[in-house]
C-alpha cells in the first residue's frame, strides 16, 4: 500500500487559506450552547466552523484510539467531529440524566438506548461508510452533532475566523473540499509540490 | 198596584244584574288580561330559561370537547415532535417513520395490550394513525395492523392537500359493509421540522368522536352531521331521518358555523342546535348536532297552564262574589231612589190624571159658556129689536102692549145674563185682562144706590150707608162696579118685605173691607159653602129671579183683583157678606176725575 504513494512517504507539502464562513443568520434562540443550529433545512455549526478535507484516492488507517463525542449539559461536545472512515466514536454521558444517542442517517444508523454516565463500557460506534451523520438523542430533541466520515486522513477544522493549515499533504493534483454546513460542500482543485504552501481561499 | 210593583222589582233587579254583569266584565277583562299577560311573560321566561340552559349545557360539552381536543391536540404535538419522527423524517429514513412511530405510539394506540383501563383514557387512544408527506398524500404504512387497519379509500380521505401549519380537526365515516358505519373524529398535527420551521409532513390520528350530548336525564342528546348523514345512535330512525332532511337547507341558510331550529317529527318536539366541529379544516365540514326535547318544557308549560287557569278561575270565582256584593251595596241606594221614584210617580200620575179631568171638565163648562153666550147674544138683541118695533106699532092692543113690554124687559135681563155668562166664560179661559188702577168707591156707591132707588121697589126697603167721602182701591172700575152691583142686587132679592140693607166700608190693614148685609131667611148651613159655586141658587129663593151666576162672578171678579169675597155671616135674620179689595194710595192729581 505504501509502495503505491511514494510522495506520500517522500515528500510533503501543504495547504492554507481561509473559508469565508456564512454569517449566521441568526444566533441560536433559547441556548447559546447549541453547537448546530438548523436554518431553513441546513445544519450548521454554530459558531461557524469548516471542515477542510482533501479528497483524493488514500489509504485511510483508522485511530487506535476512538475518538469521542461527549454529551455535557444537554449538548454535544464537539458539535462536529471529523473522523476517517473505520473510526470508532465513543459517546461519553457526563450528565446526571439518561441520553439516547442515534442516529437515522443513511451513513450510518445506530441507536445506542438509554444509558447513564456510569454505563461501561462506554457506549460506541464504529464508522465505516463515508458521509454525514446527524447525531440526535431521543430524550433530549434539541441535542444534534454531526461526524463527518471522510474517505480521507487529511482533514482540517477550521479556527472560528475559517483559517486552515493542512500539513503533511502528498503532492500531486487533488480536490481540495470545505464542508461548511450540511448542504454546502465547497470544492477547489489543488495541485500540491514540496516546497511552500498553496494558499487556497474559499470560496 | 201589585203588578207595577212587580215590574219595579224586576226593574231593580235587572239593574242590579246589569251592574254586576259590568262589574264582572270588567274584574274578569282585568282579571283574564293580567293573567295572560303573566303567564305569557312567564311561558316567554320558561322558554329562555330552557334555552338558556340547554345553550349553557351545550357550552360546559363543547368546553369539554375542547379540553379534549387541547388534549389530544397537545398529545399529538408531543408525538410530532418526537427525535426519532424528526429523524426519520429529516435524516432520509422513512422506512423506520412507521417502526419509530410504532414504538412512540403504543399506548396511545387503540391496543388491548398494556392499555391501562382508566375511564376517559379510551377516549384518547387511536383508532389508527398515518403519516401524511410534504404533499398531504398518506405515506403508506408498512404493515397496516400496525398503524390500524384502514380501506385504501377511507386511507385517501385522510389526505388534507397542502400540509395544514396547525392541528385540524377531520371527522369521516366509514361504511363497515353492510348497513354499518361508523365515525372517526380525526386529528392531523403538523409535523415541522426542527431545521426549517416548515411543515414537513404531518400525522393523523383517527379518535372514537366523543359521546356528544349530555345525559338523557338532562334531556339533550347529541350526533354528528357529516356528508349529509347524521349520525344519531339516541334517535329514533324516522325522527332521525326527518332531522337529517331539515339539516342540510338549515346549514346551507346558517352562516355555515353554528344556528338552531324548532324541529318536530311525529309527537315530539325539539329544539336542534348545530355548530361547526371542524371550522377552517381542510377536510369536510362536520356538524354537531345538539337536539333538546322539548317534551318537558311542553309539560313544564302545561302545567304552568293548567295552574293559571285554575288561578284564574278562583280569582274569577272571588271577583264573582266581590262584584256581587259590591253591586248589592251599589244598587241598594239606587233601589231606594227607585222606590221612592215609583211613589212619586204615582202619586204625580193620580195628581195629574185628576188635574187632567178637572181641566177638561173646565173646558168643557168654559167652552160651553162661551158658546152659550155667544149663540144667545145675538138672538137676544134681534129678539129686543123686533119686541121693540112691534111696541112702536101704532095698531096694537093696549093689552098686548103691556105683555110685550114684560117681554122687552125680559129681554134685559136675558141680555145680562149672557152678558155675564160670556165675561166668567173669558175668564174661565184666562182672556179677560184687567187694567188696575187707582179707583174711588165711594161715587161707585152713590151711583148704585141711585140705581137700586130708581128701580121698582117690591120689597120697601130701608138702605143705610156707611162709607167714608174717599175709599181708594186698586181695580178697575166697570168690574169693580159689577161687583158691588150683584152683591147689591142680591141682597135686594133675597130680603124681607120692609127690610133692610146696609152698606159699610172700612179701611183695614192695606185692605178695603166692604160688608153688604140684608135682613132675610138664612142660608142653610149645607148651602153655605156652595153659594159662591156657579149655577147654585139658594133653595129659599125659588119664587126670585136669577140665574146662580152673581156671585159667583162677584168672587171670581174680587180675586181677580187681588181680592176676595166670602160670607161673613148667615143668621135668621141677616146674611152679611164681606168683599175685600186692596187699598190703592189716592191718586192726588186725578183726584176730581174720578
Amino acid at each position: 500500500m505504501i509502495a503505491l504513494h511514494p510522495a506520500a512517504v517522500f515528500a510533503e507539502a501543504s495547504v492554507e487559506g481561509r473559508v469565508t464562513l456564512p454569517k449566521p443568520a441568526h444566533p441560536p434562540v433559547m441556548n447559546q450552547r447549541y453547537g448546530i443550529i438548523s436554518h431553513e433545512g441546513v445544519l450548521s455549526p454554530y459558531p461557524p466552523l469548516a471542515v477542510v478535507y482533501l479528497e483524493g484516492t488514500f489509504a485511510t488507517t483508522p485511530p487506535q484510539k476512538p475518538a469521542q463525542m461527549v454529551q455535557r449539559e444537554l449538548n454535544f461536545f464537539p458539535n462536529i467531529l471529523p473522523i476517517v472512515v473505520g473510526t470508532k466514536v465513543e459517546f461519553p454521558n457526563q450528565d446526571d440524566v439518561y441520553h439516547n444517542i442515534f442516529s437515522y442517517s443513511p451513513a450510518k444508523r445506530f441507536d445506542l438506548g438509554r444509558y447513564r454516565s456510569d454505563e461501561r463500557p462506554i457506549p460506541s460506534e464504529v464508522f465505516d461508510v463515508a458521509g454525514m451523520v446527524t447525531l440526535r438523542c431521543d430524550i433530549h430533541e434539541h441535542m444534534r452533532a454531526i461526524i463527518l466520515v471522510l474517505d480521507t486522513p487529511h482533514y482540517v477544522l477550521t479556527d472560528p475566523e475559517g483559517v486552515f493549515t493542512l500539513k503533511g499533504l502528498p503532492p500531486g493534483k487533488y480536490v481540495l473540499k470545505a464542508w461548511v454546513d450540511s448542504r454546502t460542500t465547497l470544492e477547489k482543485p489543488v495541485e500540491l509540490t514540496d516546497g511552500p504552501a498553496l494558499h487556497v481561499d474559499f470560496p | 198596584m201589585s203588578a207595577t210593583r212587580d215590574q219595579g222589582d224586576d226593574g231593580i233587579a235587572r239593574f242590579r244584574t246589569r251592574l254586576l254583569a259590568a262589574m264582572m266584565v270588567l274584574v274578569s277583562a282585568a282579571a283574564v288580561s293580567m293573567l295572560i299577560l303573566t303567564q305569557r311573560n312567564v311561558a316567554t321566561s320558561v322558554r329562555r330559561d330552557f334555552q338558556r340552559d340547554f345553550e349553557s349545557q351545550l357550552a360546559s360539552l363543547q368546553a369539554v370537547q375542547e379540553v379534549r381536543h387541547a388534549v389530544i391536540a397537545e398529545r399529538c404535538r408531543q408525538l410530532a415532535r418526537k427525535p426519532r419522527i424528526h429523524a426519520a423524517l429529516e435524516d432520509g429514513a422513512l422506512d423506520l417513520l412507521y417502526p419509530s412511530a410504532r414504538d412512540e405510539l403504543v399506548d396511545a394506540t387503540n391496543s388491548d395490550e398494556g392499555a391501562f383501563r382508566e375511564p376517559g383514557a379510551y377516549a384518547l387512544r387511536a383508532r389508527y394513525y398515518r403519516f401524511l408527506d410534504g404533499k398531504g398524500r398518506v405515506i403508506a404504512p408498512p404493515n397496516a395492523k400496525d398503524v390500524g387497519d384502514l380501506g385504501a379509500a377511507d386511507e385517501s380521505r385522510l389526505s388534507t392537500g397542502q400540509l395544514p401549519d396547525r392541528p385540524q380537526i377531520g371527522y369521516i365515516r366509514r361504511d363497515l359493509g353492510g348497513d354499518g358505519h361508523m365515525v372517526d373524529e380525526l386529528i392531523a398535527m403538523p409535523i415541522v421540522s426542527s431545521e426549517s420551521g416548515e411543515p414537513i409532513a404531518a400525522i393523523v390520528l383517527g379518535f372514537k368522536p366523543p359521546a356528544l350530548g349530555g345525559s338523557a336525564a338532562s334531556g339533550v342528546s347529541g350526533g354528528i352531521w357529516l356528508d349529509g348523514h347524521l349520525d344519531f345512535p339516541t334517535l329514533a330512525d324516522e325522527a332521525r331521518s326527518d332531522l337529517e332532511t331539515r339539516l342540510a337547507p338549515a346549514i346551507a341558510e346558517s352562516d355555515g358555523d353554528h344556528g338552531h331550529f324548532e324541529f318536530s317529527s311525529g309527537k315530539d318536539s325539539f329544539l336542534v342546535f348545530f355548530k361547526r366541529l371542524n371550522p377552517l379544516s381542510p377536510y369536510p365540514p362536520a356538524f354537531e348536532v345538539s337536539v333538546l326535547s322539548l317534551a318537558e318544557s311542553l309539560a313544564q308549560q302545561h302545567r304552568l297552564a293548567w295552574e293559571f287557569a285554575s288561578v284564574g278561575a278562583l280569582v274569577l270565582g272571588f271577583a264573582f262574589l266581590a262584584s256581587h256584593i259590591l253591586s248589592r251595596r251599589l244598587s241598594m241606594p239606587v233601589e231606594r231612589l227607585a222606590v221612592d221614584s215609583k211613589e212619586h210617580r204615582e202619586h204625580w200620575h193620580r195628581a195629574e190624571a185628576a188635574l187632567e179631568s178637572t181641566s177638561q171638565e173646565l173646558q168643557r163648562s168654559a167652552r160651553f159658556s162661551a158658546d152659550a153666550s155667544h149663540q144667545l147674544k145675538t138672538p137676544v138683541t134681534v129678539l129686543r129689536a123686533g119686541l121693540e118695533e112691534l111696541l112702536a106699532g101704532e095698531n096694537l092692543r093696549p093689552e098686548a102692549r103691556e105683555e110685550v113690554s114684560a117681554l122687552v124687559h125680559q129681554t134685559f135681563r136675558l141680555a145680562s145674563v149672557v152678558e155675564d155668562l160670556l165675561l166668567l166664560s173669558r175668564m174661565d179661559a184666562g182672556r179677560l185682562q184687567i187694567q188696575l188702577s187707582s179707583i174711588n168707591l165711594t161715587p161707585l156707591f152713590e151711583a148704585l144706590m141711585d140705581d137700586v132707588g130708581a128701580m121698582p121697589d117690591l120689597f120697601d126697603l130701608d138702605i143705610d150707608a156707611d162709607v167714608p167721602p174717599a175709599l181708594w182701591v186698586k181695580g178697575e172700575k166697570g168690574y169693580v162696579s159689577l161687583i158691588l152691583q150683584n152683591l147689591l142686587e142680591n141682597a135686594r132679592k133675597y130680603n124681607l118685605t120692609k127690610g133692610k140693607i146696609r152698606i159699610a166700608a172700612i179701611e183695614d190693614e192695606g185692605w178695603a173691607v166692604i160688608s153688604i148685609g140684608n135682613t132675610g131667611p138664612a142660608i142653610p148651613k149645607a148651602s153655605q159653602e156652595h153659594i159662591f159655586e156657579r149655577f147654585h141658587r139658594g133653595a129659599v129663593g125659588e119664587n126670585v129671579p136669577g140665574h146662580g151666576i152673581g156671585l159667583n162672578l162677584a168672587r171670581e171678579l174680587a180675586r181677580l183683583h187681588g181680592g176676595d169675597l166670602r160670607l161673613s155671616k148667615s143668621d135668621d135674620s141677616w146674611t152679611e157678606f164681606e168683599l175685600r179689595l186692596l187699598l190703592a194710595p189716592a191718586p192726588a192729581p186725578k183726584k176730581g176725575a174720578t
